[in-house]
């Protein structure tokens, strides 16, 4: 398509086809009449037959097709974007973050922030990671740039609070230690792929 | 000689890449290249320094010669036609990145280079695919070498901090343990012989060398680079702060670290790691600032010390002369008198040489100045021309400086005091057999130099020795510092080295005492050395103080946050900018009250007086950061230099004062060089004064005690500490920490104390 068809505005002949509808009517009783037929008819009950059979197949037949919010919750797709969680390393529980500030460059919205120093251990360790949740865009972008498949989103949507900052504290968006058997790798943006093992290539150690 | 200028004006004509290029004889392939903006890839080279030719990654081919040629190293003969690319070429450079990779840490994402990290980029730039070398791993651990932090297993071997440390500093502090693989950089020397510079960590290309204080706080990109120049002496080199907001608690600027155009220029030990001075608890205070109007209307004196812009003491000068106030610049004034008379007897209204020409000196006079300590600058220049043209160092001073025992060839004892017959002197000595006026002739006949000689105790022998030192050398310069200025006949030491300047071979250099001294003696006539009356002193003492420090009557901007010029010992007027905001008062806003301000302080940088040597631009058009492709400086303007008839009269030289007894002279170290760098974290010094063995038996002292005495009307408190290989019965005595008083010392820097003994160290 080139640009002249956009550029022409001339709808040209269509295809319209005029319904073949009852003349409306313009005398005085004709439009009584009309009336006295729509009301006598009961067209409305057709219309509600469906939804009285569906009631009663879910109220009795169990094909509730309603979820009841907030007692029940709908599954998320794993990739769905919501509030940050970092993970800890398996092994160790250490957590993964090595404070390289990827994360805090790329952000599109300017919003994570880390303060790093230099501890006792001869490690940069990170001594506090905030991320404004007010101004977050939720892209995935820090999840995706992040080396170390530390910062990732979880599936928590609900962000109603007096404070938004108060799910980002770095303590709470870590992995809690004692449920670190049940952290899950994230499956979404930044990922590793399925297929990595394919693309390594090896670098010869002399040992 | 003719051989020598014939060879300067011959040109060679090359082609690279194609393009023919036509450059000064003497010049490398790379410097051709760069000059006419072709890249040959570096990784070794090093503008500041000799070619180091340790890497090979700057090879390019030259048509009719086999194999491939090192550019840094290589002078461009005429006729080369050399090629910077080819497949080979890009091929070896491959090579040489993937060598490098060995077993290099994949740390980028901790380490403090990356952003900002040669062997990134180049690795990058040559697109390593794999690597196919290796090499057993070996535990090397992180050194710690006081400010600096090395880590032998991220360094490249490059070679840059060893050669800068020898070659630029002149400390000889690094060297380089060969062993294949297991090569590694060695600090030879124990920590606290190091100076503390930070050069090499500067020039490291990588992460190997890094500012143990600024580890892991920050990244390279999150840094905002501020360009300025220091301002804690009168070097005025290129930096850049780099700040950051303080902490996610922290919204405040903060200045994390000091950086610099390593590749062409340097910075001492104050300028890298004594940067946290500002003043940044100050807010408007509408009370005390009326009261500091009214103190300005009724002030007799205005003292301000010559640690400010050109633009302050501009200020200043309007705002005394609107009020009829005396102006007083105790670090100053003796300089600017200095000045005035060198200028009567040179006929030029500057000295001639500056820290270029000294570099590139073959033989050197120091006189009357602790060169490493108060000019750290100008010894590293003067590093430069010993390791570069082998220069001839002689060190004239009361007190020897071991700690720069390898570039000075000659130590010249004197006895303090007896500066003006040191420099009559050399006046004799130098002026042999020179054309001078008559008059001169007969004074220098009329010397009495045996007499002089007796009671400088410089024997006759060992002037005549210079003779021997200076043979067959080409270029001279004498290099003269504070000691002088504040000399009682400094003025006619002065009119001597005028002289001196004017009919010997040698170029002069005066360092001014203080960052801006030579700014401050040429915006303000008639300054005077001490205060009278009511005083309003501007970082200075007075009756009411306006303080950069904090803690005065009146809070005012240090001088890193606020935009405006300084002139330099290279009698360059370069810009400062502003690193850190500032909420206070500053001295136009007094000077507004007062009718004779401006709307911005920097509007009276066009209005520095045109007849002293400034030019009347813009403060937006001066460039904090211009460097040549080959490395000169080109930051601001330089001053105007005029010729005008030089005077011939000299006096003539006084009987000179004695100083028995226990003498002390005022020095602060090269790192810590006044209150303000006393002020920040990791430059902070306990104030010591250091003695040698000798001094300790003449002042029965010893080591650790607690002692008192009174210097510049002051009662200092210090712990005596003796130093073994110091020599001589003076003892050094710091002021950085006396606050604003340091800035008020107008005396001669030698001085009789009475020392009384107070306790020992831990009381
Ligand atoms: S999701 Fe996007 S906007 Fe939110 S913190 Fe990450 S990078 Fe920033
Ligand atoms: S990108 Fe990942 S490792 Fe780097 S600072 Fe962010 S969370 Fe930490
Ligand atoms: S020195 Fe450079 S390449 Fe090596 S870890 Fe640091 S940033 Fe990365
Ligand atoms: S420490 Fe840095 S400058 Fe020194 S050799 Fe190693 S990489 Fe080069
Ligand atoms: S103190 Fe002087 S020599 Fe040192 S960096 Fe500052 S201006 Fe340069
Ligand atoms: S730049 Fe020439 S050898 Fe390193």
């Amino acid at each position: 398509m080139s640009l002249d068809n956009f550029k022409d505005r001339n709808a040209g002949v269509q295809n319209y086809r005029l319904l073949e509808l009852e003349p409306t009517p313009t005398t005085g009783w004709g439009k009584f009449k009309q009336v006295l037929i729509r009301s006598v008819k009961l067209e409305l009950l057709v219309g509600l037959k469906v939804t009285i059979r569906e009631m009663f197949k879910a109220l009795f037949g169990g094909q509730m097709h309603t979820t009841k919010y907030p007692f029940e919750k709908l599954p998320i797709s794993p990739r769905y974007r919501a509030i940050h969680e970092m993970k800890r390393l398996l092994e160790s529980g250490h957590y993964r973050c090595i404070g390289c500030g990827l994360c805090e460059k790329i952000c599109i919205a300017n919003c994570i922030r880390i303060d790093t120093r230099y501890d006792e251990n001869q490690r940069k360790e990170v001594s506090d990671y905030t991320i404004n949740l007010g101004r977050c865009i939720f892209c995935g972008y820090c999840a995706e740039v992040c080396p170390e498949l530390a910062i990732v989103h979880s599936g928590r949507y609900e962000t109603a609070s007096e404070q938004r900052a108060s799910f980002t504290d770095f303590a709470d968006m870590l992995t809690p230690l004692d449920e670190l058997k049940k952290q899950k790798e994230f499956p979404g943006f930044g990922a590793v792929s399925p297929n990595a093992d394919e693309n390594i290539k090896k670098t010869p150690l002399a040992y | 000689m003719s051989e020598v200028k014939n060879m300067k004006n011959k040109t060679v004509t090359v082609t690279i890449d194609g393009k023919k290029i036509t450059a000064n004889y003497g010049k490398t392939i790379l410097e051709v290249a760069r000059e006419n903006g072709i890249y040959i890839p570096t990784m070794c080279y090093l503008t500041k320094v000799e070619p180091i030719a340790s890497c090979r990654m700057c090879v390019v081919e030259v048509e009719g010669v086999d194999g491939m040629i090192l550019s840094c190293q290589e002078k461009a003969v005429d006729g080369a036609v050399i090629r910077t690319n080819s497949k080979e070429l890009e091929t070896e450079r491959q090579n040489i990145m993937k060598l490098y990779d060995v077993n290099h840490p994949l740390e980028c994402g901790v380490c403090d280079k990356s952003g900002e990290c040669d062997l990134q980029n180049k690795t990058l730039e040559f697109g390593v695919p794999e690597q196919s070398f290796s090499a057993k791993d070996m535990f090397r651990p992180v050194q710690n070498w006081g400010f600096i932090s090395y880590d032998p297993s991220l360094c490249i071997l490059c070679e840059r901090c060893v050669r800068v440390c020898n070659e630029i500093v002149g400390s000889e502090q690094l060297q380089i343990s060969p062993g294949g693989y297991k090569s590694t950089i060695v600090n030879t020397k124990p920590e606290n012989d190091c100076v503390s510079c930070g050069e090499c960590m500067a020039v490291c290309p990588v992460g190997a060398l890094v500012s143990t204080d600024f580890k892991y706080t920050a990244n390279a990109w999150e840094l905002n680079k501020i360009p300025s120049a220091c301002a804690l002496c009168s070097s005025g080199c290129q930096m850049y702060y780099d700040v950051k907001h303080g902490s996610i608690s922290d919204p405040q600027e903060k200045i994390y670290r000091v950086t610099n155009e390593a590749e062409f220029s340097s910075l001492c030990g104050a300028g890298r790691f004594g940067f946290d001075y500002a003043n940044t608890t100050a807010f408007k205070d509408k009370a005390k600032f009326e009261q500091a109007v009214e103190a300005l209307k009724k002030a007799d004196s205005i003292a301000f010390s010559s640690v400010i812009t050109n633009e302050e003491a501009l200020l200043l000068k309007n705002i005394a002369q609107e009020t009829g106030a005396k102006l007083v610049c105790a670090d100053a004034a003796g300089f600017a008198k200095f000045l005035k008379a060198y200028s009567s007897t040179s006929g030029r209204n500057f000295w001639s040489a500056n820290l270029k020409t000294v570099a590139q000196s073959d033989s050197i006079i120091v006189f009357g100045l602790r060169v490493k300590d108060e000019a750290p600058m100008v010894k590293n220049h003067i590093a430069m021309a010993v390791k570069r043209n082998k220069a001839k160092v002689v060190y004239m001073h009361p007190m020897e400086d071991y700690a720069i025992s390898n570039l000075v060839s000659k130590f010249i004892k004197y006895e303090a005091g007896s500066e003006e017959g040191v420099a009559a002197m050399l006046l004799e000595f130098l002026t042999r057999g020179k054309e001078m006026p008559d008059s001169l002739k007969e004074f220098v006949e009329e010397l009495d130099i045996g007499n002089i000689s007796g009671e400088s105790s410089v024997s006759e022998e060992e002037i005549e020795s210079l003779k021997l030192e200076f043979w067959k050398k080409k270029r001279f310069t004498l290099i003269v510092g504070e000691d002088l200025y504040n000399h009682p006949q400094a003025e006619n030491i002065a009119k001597m080295l005028g002289v001196i300047e004017r009919y010997s071979d040698f170029d002069l250099l005066i360092v001014p005492p203080r960052s801006n001294s030579l700014g401050v003696a040429l915006v303000c006539d008639d300054l005077e050395a001490n205060a009278e009356g009511y005083t309003v002193g501007y970082n200075a003492p007075g009756d009411f103080v306006l303080s950069a420090l904090g803690g005065g009557d009146l809070d005012m901007p240090a001088i890193n946050q606020q935009e405006g010029t300084i002139a330099t010992v290279d009698k360059r007027v370069v810009p400062l900018n502003a690193a850190l905001g500032y909420d206070g008062y500053v001295l136009n806003d007094l000077a507004n009250a007062l009718g004779v301000g401006k709307k911005y302080t920097i509007d009276l940088t066009k209005e520095l007086p045109e007849n002293r040597g400034f030019k009347a631009v813009e403060f937006d058009s001066l460039e904090c950061v211009k460097f040549s492709p080959l490395g000169e400086d080109l930051r601001g303007y330089e001053l105007k230099t005029v010729k005008k008839r030089a005077s011939s009269k000299l006096e003539d030289v006084e009987d000179l004062p004695s100083f028995d007894g226990v003498v002390v002279y005022n020095c602060n170290s090269a790192s810590n060089p006044n209150p303000f760098t006393q002020k920040a974290k990791l430059t902070a010094k306990e104030p010591k004064l250091i003695g040698s063995k000798q001094f300790a038996q003449a002042a029965k002292l010893s080591d650790g005690e607690k002692v008192e005495f009174e210097a510049e009307g002051q009662r200092c408190v210090r712990v005596f500490s003796i130093d073994t290989k110091m020599k001589g019965t003076i003892a050094l005595n710091p002021t950085f920490d006396m606050g604003l008083s340091a800035f008020a010392v107008s005396s001669y820097k030698f001085y009789k104390v009475n020392i009384s003994k107070v306790g020992s160290a831990d009381e």
